[in-house]
């Protein structure tokens, strides 16, 4: 097995650390650079273990960056088209949670929100919570439209991790046997 | 793909390629986007500085930029490129993300306030490398279907082997302009010869889509510059840009 996060490549992490520290990625850039991150990952990370027989676990995929940057007024068929040369994954899964349960979840855990991932760059806000509610429905409605479009299975995140990691198990249980493959550990 | 809104030819000049950037309408802006191709070592920088003196001259606030020259991405380009990581695919979207950073930030401003833009390179040097190291023709179109369609694209034509003379002349081959990163042989004159000749041809094929207009590379400086400087001018007097 075989675990990739979002965000994670050496290659882009200089560029990603500047834009983000100085606050000046664009829409467009915010797109690339995670499209570059991706596409490092993909090449090094995911497909060779994919040729190896391993179960690769993808900690968010490209689904994020069509309801993120659509969210932020880049192109929906651009950022799909963008995207062509990803591996279609076996089985998507997508956690949902209203707003409100995850604004309470980040609360409650003191977090203090990040810049972009607040949508404080869209300039809705100058409050950070506000604009993190108002950018983040907006992304969830994206989500929303996504498990039509590429058939995601969803997991209702509102439940007890106990009773969410039951329901995963058995769906990545059921898309193994489905898929036939065999896997090494 | 499901439709064809990519960086493809018969597009308006100042027009969104594609898609475009949907949060920023370019529309009416006044200036004008004068682009500069050719291959590696081919004298575009000095063309370009020779232009700017002219334009200004002429009262025109005029920018330039340049390829891989963003602030965002210049550092991270060099990383990787002098480390062995970079692939095909990450070497174009890195090409793309400084593109994007670039003209958000240098090119529609400039526009917007009625300079002219020199490009030194546009998105045709990022469509031709891809090109040729074998990346999906219609995906880098689509790609850059966010690019600006610039008002006139010039592209510095020459043969391979003309070339190779002048980039040793000029001091020697490295290892990108050699396309050594496809892994061809250890002969760098060779490789350097084959790469530049797909190059060619690659830009070649793309010159009527794009609506490139040719100049003869091999001829003097000056008598570059007096063709740049005629078909210029006259695209100026007939157009209604900005003069500053």
């Amino acid at each position: 097995m075989f675990v990739t996060e979002w965000n994670s490549s050496a290659l882009v992490k200089a560029a990603t650390k500047t834009g983000k520290k100085k606050n000046a990625l664009t829409p467009m850039t915010f797109s690339l650079l995670h499209a570059t991150d991706f596409a490092d990952r993909l090449l090094y990370k995911i497909i060779p273990p994919l040729k190896a027989g391993m179960i690769v676990l993808a900690d968010r995929y490209t689904y994020t960056a069509f309801s993120r940057d659509v969210s932020r007024g880049v192109d929906k068929q651009w950022v799909r088209d963008l995207y062509s040369f990803a591996v279609q994954p076996d089985l998507a899964v997508y956690f949902r949670v209203p707003i409100e349960v995850s604004l309470d979840r980040l609360m409650a855990r003191r977090v203090k929100l990040k810049f972009y991932e607040a949508g404080m760059d869209m300039g809705w806000s100058t409050n950070p919570v506000e604009s993190f509610r108002l950018f983040q429905s907006k992304v969830l409605g994206e989500y929303d439209d996504l498990v039509n479009e590429f058939g995601l299975s969803v997991i209702d995140a509102t439940g007890s991790i106990t009773d969410q990691q039951r329901v995963f198990r058995d769906m990545v249980s059921r898309a193994i046997e489905s898929t036939g493959k065999e896997t090494k550990s | 793909m499901s439709d064809d809104r990519g960086a493809h030819g018969g597009v308006t000049a100042g027009h969104y390629y594609g898609h475009g950037l949907p949060y920023l309408s370019i529309d009416n802006y006044p200036g004008r986007i004068i682009a500069i191709e050719g291959t590696d070592g081919i004298g575009r920088s000095t063309q370009i500085r020779l232009l700017r003196e002219w334009l200004e001259v002429r009262g025109y606030g005029v920018i330039e930029t340049g390829w891989t020259r963003s602030p965002l991405m210049q550092p991270t380009i060099e990383i990787a490129k002098s480390s062995n990581t970079l692939n095909k695919l990450t070497f174009t979207l890195l090409y793309a993300c400084d593109f994007a950073d670039r003209l958000e930030k240098e090119i529609i401003p400039a526009l917007k306030a009625g300079f002219i833009v020199l490009a030194d390179r546009y998105i045709f040097t990022a469509i031709a490398r891809a090109g040729v190291r074998g990346i999906d023709r219609e995906w880098i179109r689509h790609l850059y279907g966010f690019a600006i369609a610039p008002h006139l694209t010039f592209y510095l034509k020459i043969d391979a082997d003309a070339l190779a003379r002048r980039v040793l002349e000029r001091g020697g081959m490295d290892y990108w302009e050699s396309g050594m990163d496809m892994k061809a042989g250890d002969d760098i004159y060779e490789n350097f010869r084959a790469y530049q000749r797909q190059l060619l041809k690659e830009y070649a094929s793309m010159a009527d889509e794009f609506a490139f207009r040719m100049l003869d590379a091999k001829k003097s400086v000056n008598a570059i510059q007096d063709e740049l400087r005629r078909q210029i001018g006259e695209f100026l007097d007939s157009d209604s840009p900005g003069r500053m």
